[in-house]
């Protein structure tokens, strides 16, 4: 299906990818920061906790993979090519859809950063 | 540039090393922290420069040589990938020593408990099966073994760091922090208190004395015996006159009258290598300044200056305290 | 954000007139829009509100407390060029660098970005001005008087020694004097002054652009603005926040901080660090975004990776809150959240570097003309890169355990300020300085100003990160000599001299007389930004016509671009009325939706200002009754100002925009101005709000029994009547609306009404929780957290019922007609917010005890 412009666009889509981002991340702080204070203690195992991180991660992961395939696809509507500067709805899109892929990109990447503490720490 | 260039490497060669650095290391966690330091200062070097040399390159090339591909390239190539790949490895290689650093030392190290108080360093040794030994603005450690500190704080924050032996750790009130460290050679550093706790917080700092085993166990053994009488005339004037002036209401001094605790334990003050939290040499001439000048020496420090003694008591009370060993 | 534009609106291109108009309709044009935009003479010069008058006071406010900064940091660096010297004494070394650190960071770093934004953001979207220029004034207002009042206070030997981070205990309990109140409350004021500033540059930058200008066209500075001033909306209420809990603790004893009553230090550093980290990027991006401005105009080419810039913008806006606790790296928090905002921190060095990597590939791609401006910028990115690869490190959490609190810090984000902002400042200067008054800057002084500060920065700077890593703390009013740190504390302070020399003959070059000098040329540096069509010097107007944008650099894509806005061949050519307007566009597609009537100078703004300093001042010195006065009289100021120059019904309904274009003179709702005002300011409102509400949750992790097993409230009742009542007053507000809009008078009255007294019954039975269960705040940090939700709730619905009134007041005055109604539309969205805190402050205080206690 060859998506058509939309008339009407709203930022929000860009927003999306990075805000997936910060809920994963401000999710995976507090699980740990309570898991700590309230479930294991200090140094003890905190696997519930990892385990929680992990699905958040490929929650996440999934979402921001989502976010960064509709800006692709408003990305290559119809023969734009970069950089997306002519004054017209198309090239409206195509930016706001780059854009999004762009911060999905980045945002896949910041998430990742962030499921590293997996590798490491087992206990708080 | 060039100069800012030689200037560095002149700071450089000038020396890393100090009784304070903590490019100098002369424990575990300083030396993972200091290979940690040069690796990254290298590889921020090679950017740095590889930053500049593009920026000379951009401002250098012609416009017509500079196609579209070679944008591409210098924007994915040198703003994302080399960063992902880059900060991905550092990231790696940053976070593997972090759980070891925070963990506690195996059951039956050496545990010693330190309070940061304005502005001196409240100091009790719990060796293991005994009663706790208490000391102030001075840390003696056997070397080769992990000591764990129990860190807090009755007022302030302050931060309690030996930059030789390992990385900083706060001191908060009403929390109790922890820090590991593990010295690996002998010797004398120097800590100091890294969070601005107040008007003299650039006035508290302690000596470290990493020794053998044997020596410290010694030394430690004497450190809980209580205070020796003192002998000659002088010494004895000033034990009478530190009950006599009040100055037993802050301070204890095992094996005498004097038990405060609002201040440090002097019960072995003479025996200290250094004098209010180390800012002073440990003789008697710094005891005297002390007792006479003591907001001089460090504002606002709850002491009361005793400046309205005679000169003849402020130095008996300096020879008496001088000689507890 | 929805576009509200049909097809063929989005596909004709508009063109502006064929043929001027002839020229004694455009004198009579011209005549009359001069008379509109007349800025006032005399002693009525302060009464201006035009943006480039408050732009120019307010650069010039905060390029003064810069050199009053750097004086104190001068002051510093001969106390510390020699060990154990007695040149300031401990008591005046921790006010100076309390004050250098507070003034540099709250008095220039962020307000200049702001002043900078007020000044040149409408002439970058060739808007006339912002949206609300009275706004503008008094936000410059309040900074001034905040301003003076912080830094004078340190010729008083009272200024705060807390550090510019204030970390209770020692703020709270350890400090006697007025010091930390200064901080605490003068900072609030202006932190208030720069959230109105950010409410002004987000409704700017979305609705004030020129027809045509899409969000793929908006030059960058404009992309850059708009994502500080969003990060300003959610990372300052942490602060006031935490300040006013700190504020409260210190003057009445509720226990936040202190551990003796259930508290704890750290929730401080929490909501410190959750603004502090925002605010250094809050300060880089304004900054960062001027070279974006000036790169592409010496590189003579369109920007290089516009859409990966704004990548960065965003990107960055977003993951500079996941940095906070790498502030908080050695307060013995679990591994595991080191480990986190470790990855955050490194992560953010990815959208911070691609934007440089867009600047080389546009000087590469460009003919680079030399220039001053190019030479700051290019100087500003190789410090930055530098400081941010420093900041690099330090996010590594075990080298942060080393360096953390020592020079190396220091000297860190001494490169990431001075190169990411003050050095694209002084760039900035020199290259819109004849914008400000139509001549151009000494190029000859700029370089060897220059050179001097970019030298004079490196040899005072540079050493410093070996100083801290061999072991000098930072905030030390002495050391010790002959352990390493003797040699490298003179080299810097010395380079500090030589850095202040170069400042110096910049602002010679500033402020030397220029009466003499010719005017620049138009658009001397052949520049293709909106901005640059301003003439030599300027007209107070902002722009002659508002222009139909085709391009990102219209001067230099559009042909005849400059003589079509002079002849006024495009939007708005003239202003028949007498009055000030602007036009409205969407956000997306900047479709043409209103013309704005703009407010003209007025004192008002100043004596507002004034009114609600002196509440913020008098409550320093806990003097409350004249403080309360300065309230009433600060809330009947703006009730005034609100009612002689808001909202304003106008004498028709719409009115020829010119090129065929007609507009209505007026809106509410989503399409106005002052509804995305309201909104916004909501929004930071209610993350003010939650930062509460976070310490409320942060108390029960650290204890062990939370809320305390002895203490017996709020209970379930009063708090479960209030909701229901308040709820109650929200859904008749709803229903006066709806009944003003079907012009049903009796209906919107009643409505009204009933709104009022169930907001104030509300109100009662909110409060009667912890009164009836007598929950004493200083007690325990439970009962003062219970308690300020609880008087942060009524506060606001009292700030409701004011508005309810007023709405009353404007419709019997017929102000308010069913047509005409942004103020009940607006009054209604504030009180969705209250009702959003009504509803999660009863949650927590009657629900979340119920699950804790099983």
């Amino acid at each position: 299906m060859r998506e058509t412009v939309n008339k009407q666009e709203t930022l929000w889509l860009l927003a999306f990818s990075p805000a997936i981002w910060a809920i994963h991340f401000l999710l995976s702080y507090a699980t740990a920061s309570v898991w700590c204070a309230k479930i294991s203690g200090r140094d003890n195992p905190i696997d519930g906790a990892l385990l929680a991180i992990l699905v958040y991660t490929v929650l996440a992961l999934a979402g921001i993979f989502v976010v960064g395939w509709l800006g692709y696809r408003r990305h290559r509507i119809g023969n734009g090519n970069l950089p997306h500067d002519d004054d017209t709805p198309e090239d409206r899109t195509r930016f706001l859809g780059f854009a999004t892929l762009l911060l999905s990109g980045l945002s896949a990447v910041a998430t990742t950063f962030s499921a590293f503490v997996l590798f490491f720490f087992r206990r708080c | 540039m060039r100069g800012c260039v030689a200037l560095f490497t002149l700071t450089i060669l000038s020396g890393c090393t100090g009784v304070q650095s903590a490019l100098d290391p002369a424990g575990r966690e300083a030396g993972t922290i200091a290979r940690l330091f040069w690796w990254m200062t290298i590889g921020s070097m090679i950017v740095w420069l590889g930053v500049i040399v593009l920026l000379i390159y951009s401002v250098r090339t012609r416009a017509e040589s500079f196609t579209r591909r070679k944008a591409r390239i210098m924007i994915v190539g040198g703003g994302v990938v080399v960063p992902v790949v880059v900060l991905t490895v550092l990231l790696l290689y940053g976070l593997a020593p972090i759980p070891a650093m925070l963990a506690p030392a195996p059951p039956g190290s050496l545990k010693i408990a330190v309070s940061g108080e304005q502005w001196w360093w409240r100091v009790h040794y719990l060796p293991p099966g005994q009663a706790p030994i208490p000391s102030a603005n001075e840390i003696r450690l056997p070397v080769g073994e992990p000591v764990e500190f129990h860190l807090e704080s009755p007022d302030v924050i302050h931060s309690f760091w030996i930059p030789p032996l390992g990385g900083k750790m706060d001191m908060i009130p009403g929390r109790k922090t922890r820090l590991v460290l593990t010295p690996s050679r002998t010797g004398v550093f120097r800590g100091a208190c890294a969070e601005y706790c107040g008007a003299s917080h650039a006035l508290m700092a302690f000596s470290v004395v990493v020794q053998q085993r044997e020596e410290f166990a010694a030394w430690l053994s004497h450190q809980s015996q209580p205070a020796e009488s003192p002998q000659e005339l002088l010494a004895i004037q000033g034990a009478h006159l530190f009950l006599a002036n009040g100055c037993s209401a802050c301070h204890t001094i095992r094996g005498t009258a004097a038990a405060g605790v609002v201040g440090p334990d002097l019960t072995h003050v003479g025996s200290r290598l250094s004098l209010a939290a180390g800012i002073l040499p440990n003789d008697p001439n710094a005891f005297e300044r002390w007792i006479g000048q003591t907001h001089d020496l460090k504002p606002e420090v709850l002491m009361p200056a005793f400046h309205m003694l005679p000169p003849e008591d402020t130095r008996a009370l300096a020879a008496y305290l001088e000689g507890l060993k | 954000m929805r576009a509200r534009n049909t097809i063929d609106q989005l596909a004709t291109d508009v063109e502006p007139l064929k043929s001027a108009p002839p020229e004694d309709v455009q004198a009579a044009q011209t005549e009359r829009l001069l008379k509109a935009w007349k800025t006032p003479t005399g002693w009525r010069y302060w009464s201006a509100v035009n943006n480039s008058e408050v732009g120019l006071w307010y650069t010039a406010a905060t390029f003064f407390f810069l050199l009053f900064g750097g004086v104190l940091a001068l002051l510093m660096r001969i106390q510390l060029a020699r060990p154990r010297n007695d040149f300031l004494s401990a008591e005046v070394y921790n006010q100076a660098f309390t004050v250098h650190g507070s003034v540099m960071m709250f008095l220039f770093a962020i307000p200049v970005f702001e002043a900078l934004a007020v000044m040149f953001l409408p002439q970058m979207l060739g808007a006339r001005d912002l949206p609300f220029p009275r706004l503008s004034a008094f936000g410059f207002w309040a900074f001034l008087l905040g301003g003076i009042f912080l830094a004078g206070s340190i010729f008083f030997n009272a200024a705060p020694q807390g550090g510019w981070f204030m970390y209770p205990p020692l703020t709270s309990s350890y400090q006697k004097g007025i010091g930390p109140d200064i901080w605490l409350l003068g900072f609030s004021f202006i932190e208030i002054a720069a959230i109105a500033a950010a409410v002004e540059m987000i409704v700017g930058s979305l609705k004030c652009r020129p027809p045509g200008m899409r969000i793929n066209l908006i030059p960058l500075y404009v992309w850059y603005v708009l994502v500080a001033s969003i990060m300003i909306l959610f990372a300052f209420p942490p602060l006031i926040a935490g300040s006013m809990l700190l504020e409260v603790e210190r003057a009445f004893g509720w226990p936040f901080f202190n551990p003796a009553g259930g508290g704890d230090p750290l929730l401080w550093q929490h909501l410190f660090w959750l603004f502090g980290h925002p605010e250094v990027y809050i300060i880089f991006l304004p900054s960062v975004a001027l070279i974006a401005m000036i790169v592409p105009t010496f590189a003579r080419r369109a920007i290089v990776g516009y859409t990966w810039i704004v990548l960065a913008a965003i990107g960055t806006g977003f993951l500079s809150f996941g940095l906070w606790v790498h502030h908080m790296f050695t307060t013995g928090l679990p591994g595991i959240s080191l480990g986190l905002f470790s990855a955050a921190s490194e992560a953010v060095a990815i959208p911070t570097g691609v934007q440089i990597f867009c600047f080389l590939a546009t000087i590469a791609a460009g003919r680079v003309v030399r220039s001053v401006a190019m030479l700051f910028s290019m100087g500003a990115l190789v410090i930055f890169v530098l400081g941010g690869l420093t900041g690099v490190m330090v996010a590594i959490a075990p080298f942060d355990f080393q360096a953390h609190d020592t020079f190396f810090v220091v000297g860190h984000f001494h490169y990431v300020l001075i190169g990411g902002a003050l050095f694209p400042i002084f760039a900035a200067c020199y290259y819109f300085f004849p914008l400000v008054n139509g001549k151009q800057l000494s190029e000859k002084l700029g370089r060897v100003g220059f050179w001097i500060a970019f030298i004079g920065f490196n040899v005072a700077f540079l050493p410093m990160h070996v100083t801290g890593l061999r072991g000098m703390p930072r905030r030390v009013f002495t050391y010790e000599a002959g352990i390493g740190f003797d040699a490298l504390n003179l080299t810097t302070s010395i380079g500090a001299f030589v850095l202040a020399i170069g400042i110096g003959v910049i602002f010679w070059d500033l402020l030397r007389p220029k009466g003499k000098q010719p005017y620049s040329e138009r658009n001397p540096w052949n520049a293709g930004t909106l901005e640059w069509t301003q003439e030599m010097p300027g007209k107070p107007w902002g722009i002659r016509s508002i222009p139909e944008i085709d391009s990102r650099y219209p001067l230099w894509d559009q042909p005849d671009f400059i003589r079509d806005v002079d002849e006024g061949r495009f939007y708005l050519p003239d202003a028949e009325e007498g009055l000030r307007e602007t036009i409205v566009t969407s956000p997306v597609d900047a479709t043409p939706e209103q013309i704005q009537r703009l407010p003209g100078p007025s004192f008002i703004t100043l004596i507002a200002a004034l009114a609600t300093g002196g509440f913020f001042v008098f409550g320093t010195f806990h003097w409350w009754w004249p403080a309360l006065g300065s309230l009433v009289l600060a809330t009947g100021v703006i009730i005034y100002w609100l009612w002689t120059g808001t909202g304003l019904i106008p004498e028709k309904h719409e009115k020829d925009a010119g090129l065929g274009l007609t507009l209505p003179l007026y809106s509410s709702g989503p399409s106005s101005v002052s509804w995305w005002a309201v909104v916004i300011t909501m929004l930071a409102d209610f993350t003010a709000f939650m930062c509460v509400i976070f310490g409320y949750f942060f108390f029960w992790t650290i204890h062990d029994d939370f809320p305390p097993a002895n203490i017996n409230g709020p209970g379930v009742m009063w708090p479960t009547i209030a909701a229901i009542t308040l709820l109650l007053a929200w859904a008749s507000t709803l229903l006066a609306r709806r009944w003003n809009r079907m012009d049903w008078p009796t209906g919107f009255y009643a409505g009204i009404v009933a709104a009022v007294v169930l907001a104030l019954a509300g109100t009662a039975f909110l409060l009667a929780g912890p009164w009836f269960t007598r929950l004493d705040p200083t007690s325990h940090v439970y009962s003062a957290t219970v308690w300020i939700l609880v008087i942060w709730t009524a506060f606001h619905i009292v700030i409701g019922v004011v508005m309810h009134g007023y709405c009353a007041a404007r419709r019997i005055a017929r102000r308010m007609t069913a047509r005409y109604d942004s103020e009940i539309v607006n009054v209604a969205v504030y009180w969705h917010f209250v009702a959003l805190t009504v509803v999660i402050t009863v949650a927590v205080i009657a629900g979340f005890p119920l699950l804790t206690r099983g």
